[in-house]
């Protein structure tokens, strides 16, 4: 099912900060992983992607260091900063709460 | 891969960062993104055609992608065109002054007028206010205008209007009459109008000819006693004023935008 994207611009920021407080991550890794872990249903464009990730960046929520990947090419990583663990936090528990409450409202009869 | 180069070279270009650093950064990005995407499409068993024809579709249009850029840096691109506007200005307005008071400087010699009183009186002081006045407006119309799909001189010329009243009313409340700001506005104004609405430039040169004549005949009969020499002088000054701003509306945007390429690069 696609998703529109007005939705996944709204919930980007949740995404990425989710995905890299797993690990550090680069810009084409986040792709792929996002795409993996939603069976796809996440396949996003590298348009929504690489300015979400300045804006991030810029918030000081995430910080990147260029570094040699496993392929041996230079990649920029991504990875959390203090301020973006606990927005990432924050933004989980807005999430399921947000969800918690749609989901009442939709099922409700 | 030619068209993916094209494709970030474009999106660079839209996004119009102004950091030189940040712009090779994203460039640097993109390219290993694209590296990536394309060595998966090769695991993949795609053909190279194939492969630069799925990566445009999953890139999608360059603008868009630049889009999203301009956003996250639109503050800092703020900052640039208002840096960059002022330099300009301030660069422009000195050459400027320096060329007009050259010339006005030859025609006092030439008609045996003190050299002295000319540049050490108030007028240089006033002369080089309206001119940086003028200056600012201009540049300032040039770059309002930019902002604007439709009717781009008007709207602009109401907003170079609006804050010129409301600078003018803060100085008066503190006791300072600024009247270059108003004659700024009103030569900025013409100036500019002379330059998008008559098409040819020897009818810009015969309207400015005929109001800044006309213009320092009227300041020099305001003088009274006026000798023939001293109306000749005003009429002669106020014409090099004409031909310099008239010059200037033509050279300015130019230098405006060498000083803004200059200044990306850094």
């Amino acid at each position: 099912m696609e998703i529109d994207t007005q939705f996944l611009k709204g919930s980007i920021s949740l995404l990425l900060l989710h995905l890299l407080s797993r690990g550090e991550l680069y810009g084409y890794e986040i792709l792929q992983e996002a795409s993996r872990r939603s069976a796809n249903a996440f396949d996003f464009k590298e348009g929504t992607l690489y300015p979400a990730l300045h804006q991030l960046e810029k918030k000081g929520q995430i910080k990147a260091e260029w570094r040699t990947a496993e392929n041996g090419r230079k990649r920029k990583y991504y990875s959390l900063t203090p301020k973006g663990k606990k927005t990432a936090v924050a933004y989980e528990r807005q999430w399921q709460h947000l969800t918690g409450a749609m989901a009442a409202i939709l099922e409700s009869k | 891969m030619r068209k993916a180069d094209e494709l970030i070279h474009d999106v660079v270009t839209y996004a119009q960062i102004p950091s030189a650093r940040r712009r090779r950064e994203i460039q640097r990005e993109l390219t290993a993104h694209i590296e990536d995407f394309v060595d998966a499409a090769r695991d993949a068993g795609h053909e190279e055609q194939e492969i630069e024809l799925l990566l445009m579709a999953h890139f999608g249009d360059a603008r868009q992608v630049a889009e999203g850029f301009l956003h996250v840096y639109r503050y800092e691109r703020r900052t640039f065109l208002v840096f960059a506007y002022a330099l300009s200005t301030l660069l422009i307005a000195s050459s400027l002054l320096m060329a007009i008071l050259g010339i006005q400087t030859g025609l006092a010699f030439g008609f045996g007028t003190p050299i002295s009183e000319l540049l050490a009186s108030k007028h240089t002081v006033v002369q080089a206010l309206d001119i940086v006045a003028f200056v600012a407006v201009y540049l300032g119309l040039t770059l309002l205008e930019t902002q604007f799909e439709r009717c781009r001189f008007q709207k602009a010329a109401i907003m170079l209007a609006a804050i010129g009243a409301v600078l003018t009313m803060s100085c008066r409340a503190m006791g300072f009459h600024p009247a270059f700001l108003f004659y700024g506005l009103i030569t900025g104004l013409f100036f500019r109008a002379v330059r998008l609405f008559i098409p040819a430039e020897v009818a810009r040169v015969g309207i400015v000819l005929v109001c800044f004549v006309l213009a320092g005949f009227s300041f020099a009969l305001l003088r009274s006693p006026v000798s023939l020499v001293d109306l000749f002088v005003t009429c002669a000054s106020w014409l090099a004023l004409g031909m310099g701003y008239l010059l200037m509306s033509r050279l300015a945007p130019r230098v405006d935008a060498a000083v803004l390429d200059r200044l990306q690069r850094i």
